[in-house]
C-alpha cells in the first residue's frame, strides 16, 4: 500500500486499459447532469463531476435485481458478480457504500448485495467541483470514508493513486505509474483539504446533539406538521439517497407464462403505502398513514436511529434529496436547522 | 385447457391503444397468443363474433346512452372486462369537455351542430358496466395490460403500484424536468407506466391519473414557483386527465 | 463450487421446497397446511418464530409457525385468505408444494417462561402463532408452573382447531376458557370480549408471564386487565404483525420506530415496545 503518480497524459491509456480487462463504471454526463455508467473509453470519464443524480449504490444493489428465478419445478439464485472497477466516487459516497456494506451484512448477510461489492474494486476520486446543495464537510465528521480500494487526486500535470488494499495495488498493472515524490503526496493532501469548508449550506450543529433533538422532537405534531406540509410522498428523497437502503420485492411470469422471476426493487418510505400491511385477520392497518409521520420517519432514520450501528448519522451530506425534491422541503439542513431552533 | 379467447372493443377513442397494443411487436405478441385466442380485434383482423368470450377489453369512453346496450351485451358475453387506456378508465381527455359548454363550436366551428356530433358527458366504462380490471393511460401501458393479463392466466390480480411516477422515474435516473427549467406532475400521477415521458425529455401529464392522496395545493406551488406558470395555468394543468375526478 | 464458497454465496431470498402432507378447512377463509421440506431436513424452530411462505410467481408472506418444534416429522401453518398471495396459497392440496424460507425472528423467551406460570391470551387467528408455544408448553408440562389460554373469537364460525379445544376443555394439565364477541344458536359457551374471561378463574399470581396474540384493538383492554393484576411488563410478551417483506431485517418494511419487526420480533416484551408510537 502506498502512493503512486501516474502524468497527465498516461490516464487515458491507463483507463483504457482498465475499460479492456474489466467492467469500468464512472461519473459520465448526461447533458447538464452526471451519471454512473459502465464506460466505453476514456473520454466519457467525467472526474469533474459534482454529483450524480443516483449514488453509485446503484452498482451492488441496482434499482431493479431478480432475487430468484423459476421455472415450472427448479428455483434457483441469481448471484452473478462481474469483475468491476468503479472509478470515481466522492469521498461523501465513500462512507454510503461503507454504510450499505454494514447494512447488507449485519445479522444475515445478503449475497445478492455482497457479491457484486466483494467483486468490485472502488477507487475514490477527490471532489474537483462541488454540488451547490452539498454540505458533505459540515455532516457526520465521527464518520470516516473506509472501505475503498484506492484513492486518485487530480494534480497539475497528473494523479496521485493512494493505494489502500490489494485490490487497489493491482490497478498499478494498468498504467504506466511511478511511485510519488513527497511533494506530490503533500500536494494531494492538500488538494482534499482545500475543498472542505467550501460547501455553500451548512449543518452547525454535532451529530450528538442532532440525533438527541430529532428524537426528542418526535411528539412536536406541530413541527412535523409544517416541516412536510408540502410532501408529495414520491419518494424521491429517498431514492436517490446513498444510504437509503429498502426494497420491495415482486413476483412476475415471463412471456412463456411458466417461467418468471421474483424481483427486488427500491423503495421509499415516504410513500403511502410503505408501512401498510394486511393483517393477518385481513384488516389494513398503516403504521404510518399520514405524510407527516413518513416524512418523520426519513428524518429519524437519517439522524438518529442508525448511529449506533453506522457511528454516526446515516446522512453523509451528498445533497442529492435537497436536489430531487420538487418542493424543496426534503433538504437535512434546512430540517435539521428548524429542528435545532424550537424553543432555543 | 382451450386457450382464453380475449375481444377488443372501442368506444369514444382515439383507437390509439389499440395501435399501441399492436406496438407489441411480433415476438412478443406470438408468444402470447400461444396462451391467448383473439377473436375480435378491429384494428388487426376483420372477423368478429357473438359467442362467449373469455377477457373482453374496452378502449373508450362511455358518452352516448346508445352505447349502454352495446357495453351490457359485452358484460354480459365476457368473463372479465378490463377497460384500457384513459378514456375508458377515467373519461380521459374526452372528460374535459364535461367542464365547457362550447367545445363543439370550438373544434367544429360552423358544423357544430351536425347530429352526428351530439354526444352527452363522457364518462368512464365502469358508469355503465362493471369493470374487473383497469389498465390505465394515455395511450395505455402496453406492459402493464400484458401484466394484467398474464395474472388473470394465472388466476390472480395484478397491482398497479400506489405511489407516483416520480419512484420509477427516479429508478431509471432521468433528469428531472424541473432541473431543465420544465414542468412535471410526476409527484402526483399514478406510476405503473415505467416513467417514459421525462425519459424522453418532456413533462408527465398525469395520463394514468393521480395517486389517491395528490398533494394538489403543493403541484400548484411547484407548478409557479419552478416552473414559472400563473396561477390559473397551475390549476389548469393538472385537469386534462383527471376532469371527471374533479368537480 | 466449493462448500465453502456455496456457504459464503448462500442466497437469503432463495426459498426452500415444502411438501404438502396434510389440509384442513377449520373455517370458510382458513386453511391449516401440514408440512414436510421436501428435502427431508427438520425446520430446526422455536415457538413464535415465522416462515416466508410463498407460491413462485405470486409471491411470498409471514406466516407464523402453528405446531411445535417438539413434534418432530412436520410442522404446521394456518392461512387466512385475505390477498393475492395467501389466495395462490390455499388453492393449494396435498401433494403440492410451496416455498418457504426460514424459520425467521426471535420467537418466545423459553427460558424466561421455564419455571414460571403461564398464560396465553389468543384473539381471532391470534391462536395460530400461539399454538405453537401451546403445544410446546403440553408437551413438556413439567417445566412450567400453572397454564392458562384464553382464546375469543368473532363469532363460533370462526373458532380455530375444533379437535384441539376439545382436548384442552378436556385436559387437566391447561386451564383453558374461550369465548365469542357474537353468539349463535348453537353456542352454549361465554358472550363477551376476551377481557370477560379474567372473570371465569381463579385469581393469577402476579409473577405470571403473559403472551398476548391477537389485532391491535384487544392488545388495550388486555393490558389494562393486567395491569389491574399487577403483572409486570417485562413479563407481557406480544408477538406482532408487520408487512414482512424478506423477514430478513433488509427490506425495511416491518419497521417500528428504530426496530425491525423481523429480527428483533416479531415477539417482544410489552416494555420494550409501549413507547415506540409506531407498534401497535
Ligand atoms: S439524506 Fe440527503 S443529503 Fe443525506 S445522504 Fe441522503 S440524499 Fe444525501
Ligand atoms: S430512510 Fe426510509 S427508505 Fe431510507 S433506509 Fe430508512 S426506512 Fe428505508
Ligand atoms: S420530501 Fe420531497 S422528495 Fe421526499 S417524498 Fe416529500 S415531496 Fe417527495
Ligand atoms: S421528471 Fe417528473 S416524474 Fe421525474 S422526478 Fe421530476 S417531477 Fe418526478
Ligand atoms: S410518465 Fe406520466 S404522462 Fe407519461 S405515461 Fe406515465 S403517467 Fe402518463
Ligand atoms: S421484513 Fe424486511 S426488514 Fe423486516
Amino acid at each position: 500500500m502506498g502512493y503512486l503518480y501516474l502524468e497527465e497524459k498516461d490516464f487515458a491509456a491507463f483507463v483504457d486499459a482498465l475499460i479492456a480487462a474489466k467492467r469500468v463504471v464512472g461519473p459520465t454526463a448526461k447533458r447538464n447532469k452526471f451519471v454512473y455508467e459502465q464506460l466505453a473509453s476514456a473520454d466519457e470519464l467525467r472526474l469533474d463531476f459534482d454529483v450524480t443524480i443516483l449514488p453509485p449504490k446503484k452498482v451492488f444493489f441496482p434499482p431493479a435485481q431478480d432475487i430468484v428465478r423459476f421455472g415450472e419445478q427448479a428455483i434457483e439464485g441469481c448471484i452473478a458478480p462481474v469483475d468491476t472497477v468503479l472509478l470515481g466516487v466522492h469521498f461523501y459516497d465513500v462512507k454510503g457504500i461503507d454504510m450499505t456494506d454494514y447494512l447488507f451484512r449485519e445479522r444475515k448477510e445478503d449475497w445478492n448485495y455482497l457479491a457484486q461489492r466483494e467483486a468490485t474494486t472502488v477507487v475514490a476520486s477527490n471532489i474537483q467541483a462541488i454540488s451547490p446543495r452539498a454540505f458533505w464537510d459540515s455532516v457526520g465528521a465521527e464518520v470516516k470514508p473506509k472501505g475503498h480500494d484506492a484513492f486518485l487526486t487530480k494534480l497539475a500535470g497528473g494523479c496521485v493513486l493512494e493505494t489502500l488494499t490489494p485490490k487497489g495495488e493491482a490497478l498499478a498493472a494498468f498504467g504506466a505509474f511511478r511511485d510519488a515524490t513527497a511533494d506530490e503526496i503533500n500536494a494531494a493532501q492538500q488538494t482534499n483539504d482545500s475543498v472542505m469548508g467550501q460547501c455553500s449550506e451548512k449543518l452547525g450543529y454535532t451529530s450528538e446533539a442532532i440525533a438527541a433533538k430529532v428524537r426528542d422532537s418526535f411528539d412536536n405534531e406541530e413541527l412535523w406538521d409544517e416541516l412536510a406540509m408540502d410532501c408529495f410522498s414520491c419518494g424521491s428523497c429517498n431514492t436517490v439517497c446513498p444510504t437509503c437502503y429498502c426494497f420491495d420485492v415482486k413476483d412476475a411470469w415471463n412471456l412463456n407464462q411458466v417461467s418468471g422471476s421474483r424481483t427486488r426493487y427500491w423503495d421509499a418510505c415516504l410513500t403511502r403505502e410503505f408501512a401498510a400491511v394486511t393483517m393477518a385477520g385481513g384488516d389494513k392497518e398503516n403504521f404510518r398513514e399520514r405524510h407527516q409521520s413518513r416524512f418523520r420517519h426519513r428524518f429519524m432514520r437519517k439522524t438518529a436511529y442508525l448511529n449506533e450501528k453506522l457511528g454516526g448519522p446515516a446522512c453523509t451530506g451528498c445533497g442529492r434529496c435537497s436536489q430531487a425534491c420538487t418542493v424543496n422541503i426534503a433538504d437535512p439542513v434546512r430540517v435539521i436547522t428548524a429542528i435545532m431552533e424550537v424553543g432555543s | 385447457m382451450a386457450k382464453p379467447k380475449i375481444a377488443f372493443f372501442d368506444f369514444a377513442s382515439c383507437e390509439g391503444c389499440q395501435i399501441e397494443f399492436t406496438n407489441f411487436g411480433d415476438a412478443a405478441t406470438l408468444e402470447l397468443l400461444n396462451h391467448v385466442e383473439i377473436v375480435e380485434f378491429r384494428e388487426a383482423m376483420t372477423e368478429t363474433t357473438t359467442g362467449r368470450i373469455d377477457i373482453a377489453l374496452i378502449e373508450g369512453s362511455f358518452t352516448r346512452e346508445a352505447d349502454r346496450v352495446r357495453l351490457q351485451q359485452i358484460r354480459h358475453r365476457a368473463k372479465y372486462v378490463i377497460a384500457y387506456g384513459a378514456c375508458a378508465c377515467t373519461g380521459g381527455i374526452n372528460a374535459l369537455k364535461n367542464h365547457q359548454d362550447d367545445f363543439a363550436e370550438y373544434v367544429y366551428g360552423g358544423d357544430a351542430r351536425m347530429p352526428h356530433l351530439r354526444s352527452g358527458t363522457a364518462q368512464p366504462i365502469s358508469a355503465a358496466i362493471k369493470v374487473d380490471y383497469e389498465v390505465k393511460g394515455c395511450p395505455m401501458s402496453k406492459d402493464e395490460l400484458l401484466l394484467v393479463i398474464s395474472n388473470l392466466l394465472h388466476g390472480t390480480e395484478h397491482v398497479i403500484p400506489t405511489y407516483p411516477v416520480c419512484v420509477e422515474c427516479k429508478r431509471r435516473e432521468t433528469i428531472c424536468r424541473y432541473d431543465e427549467g420544465d414542468h412535471c406532475m410526476g409527484q402526483v400521477a399514478r406510476a405503473g407506466c415505467g416513467a417514459p415521458c421525462p425519459a424522453d425529455g418532456i413533462p408527465c401529464e398525469a395520463c394514468r391519473g393521480f395517486v389517491d392522496d395528490a398533494n394538489l395545493p403543493a403541484l400548484e406551488k411547484v407548478l409557479m414557483e419552478r416552473a414559472g406558470f400563473s396561477q390559473k395555468r397551475a390549476v389548469g394543468k393538472s385537469r386534462m386527465f383527471t376532469a371527471n375526478l374533479r368537480s | 463450487m466449493s462448500d465453502d464458497l456455496r456457504a459464503a454465496h448462500e442466497n437469503i431470498f432463495l426459498p426452500r421446497e415444502a411438501r404438502i402432507l396434510h389440509t384442513a378447512r377449520p373455517t370458510a377463509s382458513e386453511k391449516h397446511f401440514t408440512l414436510q421440506m421436501a428435502d427431508g431436513e427438520p425446520l430446526d424452530y422455536v415457538p413464535g418464530q415465522i416462515l416466508e411462505v410463498g407460491v413462485m410467481g405470486y409471491g411470498e408472506i409471514p406466516i407464523g409457525l402453528a405446531s411445535s418444534p417438539t413434534r418432530k416429522g412436520s410442522f404446521d401453518i394456518v392461512v387466512r385468505t385475505v390477498g393475492r398471495v395467501s389466495t395462490a396459497i390455499n388453492s393449494k392440496e396435498v401433494g403440492d408444494s410451496l416455498w418457504v424460507r426460514g424459520p425467521l425472528g426471535h420467537g418466545f423467551d423459553l427460558d424466561s417462561l421455564k419455571g414460571q406460570d403461564v398464560l396465553i391470551v389468543a384473539g381471532g387467528i391470534g391462536l395460530c402463532p400461539t399454538r405453537s408455544l401451546i403445544q410446546y408448553i403440553l408437551d413438556r408440562r413439567d417445566e412450567f408452573g400453572r397454564f392458562l389460554l384464553f382464546y375469543g373469537a368473532r363469532d363460533p364460525l370462526q373458532l380455530l382447531f375444533t379437535e384441539d379445544r376439545v382436548e384442552w376443555r378436556a385436559s387437566k394439565e391447561i386451564d383453558y376458557h374461550e369465548t365469542v364477541d357474537r353468539a349463535d344458536v348453537t353456542w352454549t359457551g361465554n358472550v363477551g370480549v376476551i377481557t370477560t374471561l379474567f372473570h371465569k378463574t381463579t385469581h393469577l399470581d402476579p409473577n405470571t408471564r403473559v403472551v398476548i396474540c391477537g389485532p391491535p384493538v384487544m392488545f388495550e383492554f388486555v393490558i389494562k386487565e393486567l395491569d389491574q393484576l399487577g403483572i409486570a411488563r417485562e413479563n407481557i410478551f406480544v408477538d406482532l404483525e408487520r408487512r414482512m417483506k424478506c423477514g430478513v431485517g433488509k427490506c425495511g418494511h416491518c419497521q417500528i420506530n428504530d426496530k425491525y419487526c423481523c429480527i428483533d420480533g416479531p415477539v417482544f416484551t410489552f416494555a420494550a415496545i409501549q413507547e415506540l408510537e409506531e407498534a401497535i
